[in-house]
Order: C-alpha cells, then structure tokens, then sequence
C-alpha cells in the first residue's frame, strides 16, 4: 500500500519559486505525488524558506537512498536551494548535470539565466557569459528583456562597447526596458567615443516625458551623462541644455549644478556660473559636487576681480575640507577597528543565509553616509552576503560543537545498555540447546517414520487408551484367566473383545492421528528454523555490535576535531572577507580624503596665489 | 600667473567632476583619461579576482558545513533511532480548505508520546505539500496501538477535535506511518486517516 497524497507542487518552476522576483511568471501547475516522505520533508522546511534545515534533509534521505520516487525532483529542488542559500558553484555542478539530460527546455533557460545573474553579481563575467550564451529557446518576456539587459552590461564591463551596442540595438517601442537599453547604448557610444550618436540617444531620454519616480530618474541621469560627455567634449553650450533639464531636487541634481557651472565658466560667463554654485554650497558636503562648488565660487570671484571675497571663500573652504577630512580619519578608524561589521553582524538575527538576502537598512552612523555609493555596489553588497553568511556558518557549528557532548553520552549510554544486556543474552542462549532440540526433532521424524511404515498403530495411542490396553493385556496373561476354565474361557472371550474394540478404534485413528502429529513436527520444525535464524541473528549483532560500536565512536570522537577545524577555516574566511571588505571601504574613504586632499592644496596655492597679487599691487600702488 | 593657475584649477576640477559622476552615470567614465581607465580597470579586475578567491573559499566551506550537518544529523538519528527500531510518524495534508490544522496528538500503546503545535507557517508549509515529522520513537517488534487526535478549525470556523486510531505491525526494520488529513468534498468535511506509508 502506499500511503502518500496528491498536492500542488508547482514543481516545473521550483527552483524559480524561490526567486520572488518571477513568481508571477505564469507557473505551470502540476499535481505530483508525494512517494517518499523525507521528499515531502524536505519540501515541509522549504516552503518555510529554511533551505539550510530542507538542503540537509534531502542530503540525508540521498545518502540512505531514500528518494528513489523523486531523484531527479529532489535534485533539481537542491540545486534550486543551493543557489537560495548562496552555493552558486555547487548548484550550477547539478544543474550542468541535470540540464544535460532530459530537464525541460524552459526550466532549462531560466536556470541558465538566474545563474547568469548571480555571477555577474558575483563578478564571474566569464560564467555569467557562457551560461547567457546556454540558453537555447526565447524566455517569458520580462527575463529576455533582464537577460538581454545582462548580456549587454557584461560587455560594456567587459570593454566590448561594440558588442554591447549591437546587442542593444535591437530594442524598439516606449517600454521601460527599450529605456534603459538606450540608456545603456548611450553609455556604450560614450565610452567608446562615439559621442554624436550618443547625443541623439540621450537627448531623446533627457526629453521624455516622465510619468514616475523611475523614468524621472533615468531621465536625469541621461542628461547628467549627456551634459558631462559634451563639456568633456569641449562643447559647453551644448552640455547647459541637458543639464538644465535636470531637476532641481534629486540624485542627481547636485552634479548638474556643478556642470551648469563649469559650462558657463567654460564660456568665460563667471557670474552665470556664480549661480548655480552658489546654490550647492548651502547644500549637504558630503557630496563631492558640493565639495567642489567651494572652490569652483572662488575660483568664479578671482575671474571677477572679487579677490578680497574670493580669498575669504578659499579660507572658508579650507576649513570645511580639513573638518570634512577629520570626520573621514574618525570614519577610517571606526572601519579598520573593526567595530562597523561587528555592529553591522550584532544587529543582524542570522536567521537565514544566501542569495536572496539584501541589506534592508544602512546601519546607524557618519560611515554609512560616506559609504553610501559603495554599499549599493553589487561587489560589497555579494562581499557583505559572504560576511554574513560565513557568521551563520560559524553559530551553525557552534551550535553542534555545544552538542558533542550530547552525541558522546548517547554512545556510552548505549554501549553500557549493550554490555549489561549481553550477560543475560548469553547466558538465555547457554540455557538453549538448538543443536539437542534439532536431534530430538530429526529423531521424532524417524520414529514417525518407521511408526507409518510398521502401521504400529498402537505407539499413537493416548495415554488413557495405551493404559487400558496394558490392563487388557495385563489381564490376558493373568493365570486365572489362562485357566482352563468356563469362566476363564469367557473372560477370555471378554479380554478378546475388549482388545479387539480398542485395536479396532487405534487403527481407525491411525491415519489422522499420524496426520496430527507430523503436522505438529512440521510446524515444530518451522520454530526451530525461526529460532535458528534468530540465533544467527544474535551471534551476528554479538559479532557486529562491538564493531558498529568502534565505527562509531571513530565518528562520534572525530567530530570535535572536525567541526572545530571548520570554526577555524571559518573563522580564517571571515577575516578575509572583512578585511577585503574594509580594505573596499577605507579605499572609498582615503579616495573622498584625497580628493579634499588635492582641493585643499588647490584653495590654499589659489589663497596664495591671490595674496601674491595683493601684494604686487600694494607693492605697485606704493 | 594668475591666468595659469586657473586653468590648472579650472583643468583639475572638470577632471574631479567627471571622475565623481561616474559613480551615478556611467557614461562620465569616457571623461577620465585612457591611463586612468586602464587603471582603474586593471584596479577592478584585481578587485574581482580578489573577491572570487574569498568567494571560492566561501563556496568550500558551505559545502563541508553542509556535509557536517548531514553526518551529524544520519550520526544522531543512528545512536537515538537506530534503523531495527524506528518508527517515524509524519502528518500530511491535502488541500485542508475544510480543516485548519492547530495541532496533532499522538499516543502510542496508551501513552502520549508527542503533543505538536502548528505555527501558521508549518501550517502553510503543509497546505503547500510539505510533510511533517511530528514524532520519532523505538518500538519493539510486534503489535502496537496508535491514536491520534487533531485538534484545528473545521467548516465554518468552527473549534474541530477529531481522532482517528490504528494498530499496526512492527518488523524489523524501520517503519513509516502518515497521519493524514484530506478534504471529502462529498462529505464537504475533513477526513482523517492513519497509514502505513510504504
């Protein structure tokens, strides 16, 4: 019988269900059986989105060859669950496996790409190229345009503008994706140094007519991109157009301010750039168009002949960039301390790991502000998830090491239950005589052989007949009745009839009582056999026990070394992922530095500059 | 004098500008020099390899936790259950629109061996066609007597306790039984049952 149940499993996306990102993506619902419960088990802790505790599950009932009903379900499950908790090398061994065999195309090509995204992210370009370049058939749209989006980003990282803008070019129509290709084609042309054909594409973004927060986004980036490739480009005109487009408040605005700036200066109009700048200087200084408008208007007043005010905004932005540098030095202390991923892990509940986990909220202080830029990028964020993860893997084992213990009792407590049974066992076993009991059963075989064969009808007599008849017989050799007397000659008459009743009944009852008895001799012999195999069954775990005992314990007693070995190797890990991550920081930090480093030395040889002038001029006037 | 220091500034702060938008566009990249792309590319490829090698090492070490965890989880399930004793007993449900499972009560041989408490997420996991292992025990061969009792939220919401029973059969060997609930839509009410799953 088997005893398992119909539910839906929207089994042809399961790996993709845990991506919430396709959910919507029109799933294939089929009803799958549920064969083997460790199966169902592992799905019970999957679709609580406990991979860890489900990867496990379904590791164990593979090595105990329990899922039989479900292997290639159960592989592909894993593989899908491996990518969940983060193990992209792992998960893309079975699905190379998988996808070489009978797995269906379009699971097949969602697979490639969702492998190819999380390489990219990664920083495996040349992976997440060949696993694009796997995909056969057409995607659901919303992956094409994403797959699409990633072939042409992996080219421009990649330096292959060309390639990326012939993969780009493609896109037609007003969606978003068509957008953002012409975004990312403008970038292409830019970088490559196609700066007309660029113009035409970004001007038509910086153009569009926004309807929400994203297309206006993307339409201040595309004027911000257009108007600083035309000033490079030496055409300060044109660069004011796009980045007056731009709109006053948000991401970008501040960068367009600077370059609305430098385009008039550019053009010698320093009062027009005065404005502009004017307006960054009251805002935030942590950003570095901010940082440089404090140079930029004093720069704007020299050119106007305002020296005394231009020299006072130099010393003004001398003491600003010192300040600001400070506040850098106590950022790149707290980093290298230590103390900002200690914080970063301590505020964290560790109750899941991988992939799919993002850093929801920046944590508390001066550093993430100056960090801002970089904590979005995808190598500090894929560094933090490794951060973060390798501290799950660390409580994981700690959790165990606490439990050594436990696993060490439980053996000994089971070795001294064996060694107390065994006494008793042995000697319930010396009291059992089988080879005795075996030689009784062969012999009773050949007494009721050589029985059926004399048709001694009388050795299966009950005991009350077998009585009677040596009463009988006992009465036939009595002398009185052998005397030659009437009343001897009638008792005789009697005892002879007597004896022939009773022959008469003991051979009518021959056969079924021979029956009876080798029936309760087969069945005799049958417990025997039972009893036998049990025996042997004994002596074999008398035989094995001792050895599965030592087998045991090799691997009871080798886990403390081993599970402490892997804190080590982690603990080693996580140094390096903190460091490389703090090395990331404190470079974006000492680069903020720098550069208020070189604006410093800027202001103060422009201040000196400006009072060398003054006092020629005193010198002159005198 | 005054006119050289100003386009040097003028020259180093349109430089700096370019170099700080490229954070947010990507296209202000092309105002760096050729060298200082060069560099910087060859300072990001350097940075990727360094962030792969560490990843590599990540990859390594959640497979051998992995690895620990299932030894260590076969290893406790041998010395707590060892295979000629084990009885593992798991709840199932199928589709559960009459019946909203709270909790599940077992007793084995007259003795309460397992009181579970569903979350609604175990809940839902079950719904969805997880199967649940309510209760590992040791049994001896032989004849044994399971009960058990499910308490939840029938039809209409209503409060619902309903207990289904079975004697089963102990070999040697380990042996599997599902308590499982189903939805009689004749009935237009849950059903239990006690299997042995096979």
């Amino acid at each position: 019988m088997r005893a398992s149940r119909l539910f839906i499993l929207r089994f042809c996306v399961l790996l993709l269900v845990t991506v919430p990102v396709v959910q919507a993506a029109g799933d294939r619902v089929e009803p799958v059986e549920i064969k083997d419960p460790q199966f169902g088990e592992a799905l019970f802790h999957f679709y609580q989105e406990d991979y860890v505790p489900a990867i496990v599950r379904l590791l164990v009932a593979k090595e105990q060859n329990q899922l039989s009903d479900h292997a290639e379900e159960a592989d592909l499950l894993l593989g899908g669950m491996y990518l969940s908790y983060g193990h992209h090398l792992e998960a893309a061994e079975i699905f190379e496996d998988l996808l070489a065999s009978n797995v269906a195309p379009d699971i097949r090509d969602r697979t490639w790409f969702f492998l190819a995204k999380i390489w990219y992210q990664r920083g495996y370009l040349d992976k997440a190229r060949g696993a694009l370049a796997n995909i056969a058939g057409a995607l659901p749209e919303h992956l094409e345009n994403e797959a699409a989006m990633l072939g042409a980003q992996i080219q421009i990282d990649a330096g292959n503008f060309d390639q990326a803008i012939a993969g780009l070019s493609n896109w037609k129509g007003q969606t978003e994706w068509a957008r953002y290709a012409k975004f990312n084609t403008g970038v292409a042309l830019v970088r490559s140094g196609r700066i007309e054909e660029a113009r035409v594409l970004l001007d038509e973004l910086g153009s569009m007519a926004p309807y929400n927060d994203e297309t206006n986004a993307l339409r201040d980036k595309a004027n911000v991109a257009l108007g600083y490739a035309l000033l490079q480009d030496g055409q300060p005109q044109a660069a004011k157009i796009p980045l007056q487009r731009v709109r006053l408040e948000g991401p970008f605005s501040n960068k367009a301010l600077l370059g609305v700036g430098w385009a008039d200066a550019e053009m010698s109009s320093y009062r027009r750039a005065l404005v502009p700048w004017m307006e960054l200087r009251g805002r935030d200084l942590l950003d570095s168009a901010v940082q440089e408008s404090l140079l930029a208007i004093p720069f704007a007043m020299a050119k106007l002949d305002a020296i005394s005010q231009a020299a006072d905004h130099y010393l003004n932005a001398i003491e600003a960039f010192n300040e600001e540098s400070n506040r850098l030095d106590e950022t790149i202390g707290f980093i290298e301390s230590g103390d900002f991923f200690n914080q970063f892990i301590a505020n964290d509940p560790l109750n899941s790991s991988g992939w799919y986990w993002n850093l929801q909220t920046l944590p508390e202080g001066l550093e993430s502000r100056y960090l801002f830029h970089l904590l979005a990028t995808h190598q500090f964020q894929e560094g933090l998830k490794n951060y973060r993860d390798l501290h799950y893997l660390n409580r994981n084992i700690e959790d165990w090491l606490r439990n050594v213990d436990v696993f060490e009792n439980m053996l000994e407590t089971r070795k001294e239950a064996y060694a107390q049974r065994l006494p008793l066992v042995e000697a319930a076993l010396e009291r059992a005589d089988l080879d005795r009991m075996v030689e009784s059963k062969l012999s009773f075989d050949s007494t009721l052989d050589s029985i059926e064969s004399s048709h001694d009808w009388l050795s299966l007599a009950k005991k009350s007949e077998f009585d009677m008849w040596d009463e009988v017989t006992g009465l036939e050799r009595g002398r009185a009745v052998r005397a030659d007397l009437p009343e001897a000659a009638e008792v005789r008459d009697k005892v002879d009839l007597l004896k022939g009743v009773l022959q008469w009944n003991l051979e009518r009852d021959f056969k079924e009582r021979l029956g009876l008895v080798r029936r309760d001799l087969y069945l005799s012999g049958e417990a025997l056999v039972e009893t036998q195999r049990s025996r042997r069954q004994i002596d074999e775990v008398m035989r094995t026990e001792p050895l599965r005992f030592e087998a045991l314990s090799d691997r009871v007693y080798g886990l403390a070394p081993r599970l402490e070995s892997t804190r080590l190797q982690i603990a080693d890990a996580i140094i390096r992922q903190r460091d490389f991550l703090q090395e990331i920081a404190v470079g974006e930090l000492q680069a903020q530095k720098d550069r208020l480093g070189v604006y410093s030395v800027q202001a103060r040889f422009a201040l000196a500059a400006i009072y060398d002038i003054s006092s020629s001029s005193e010198e002159v006037s005198e | 004098m005054t006119k050289i220091f100003i386009t040097l500034v003028t020259t180093t702060l349109l430089a700096f500008s370019l170099a700080a938008v490229a954070q947010d566009a990507d296209p202000a990249r092309a105002g760096t020099t050729a060298e200082k792309a060069a560099a910087a590319g060859a300072g990001e490829a350097r940075s990727r390899e360094d962030f792969r090698a560490i990843d590599q090492e990540v990859q390594t070490l959640k497979k051998e936790v992995l690895d620990l965890n299932r030894d260590l989880f076969l290893l406790e399930e041998e010395l707590l259950f060892p295979a000629n004793s084990q009885v593992a007993f798991f709840v199932s449900l199928d589709v559960g629109e009459y019946f909203n499972l709270d909790s599940v009560n077992i007793k084995i041989d007259g003795k309460e061996v397992a009181n579970y408490l569903y979350t609604a997420r175990e809940a839902d996991a079950l719904m969805r066609g997880g199967v649940h292992r309510v209760h590992m025990a040791n049994l001896k061969t032989g004849e044994h007597e399971l009960v058990a009792v499910f308490v939840g939220k029938g039809p209409n919401v209503r409060d619902y306790r309903r207990g289904a029973t079975m004697t089963f059969d102990k070999g040697i060997g380990a042996k599997y039984v599902e308590l499982e609930i189903t939805d009689s839509v004749k009935k237009q009410q849950p059903e239990f049952a006690i299997k042995e799953w096979e």
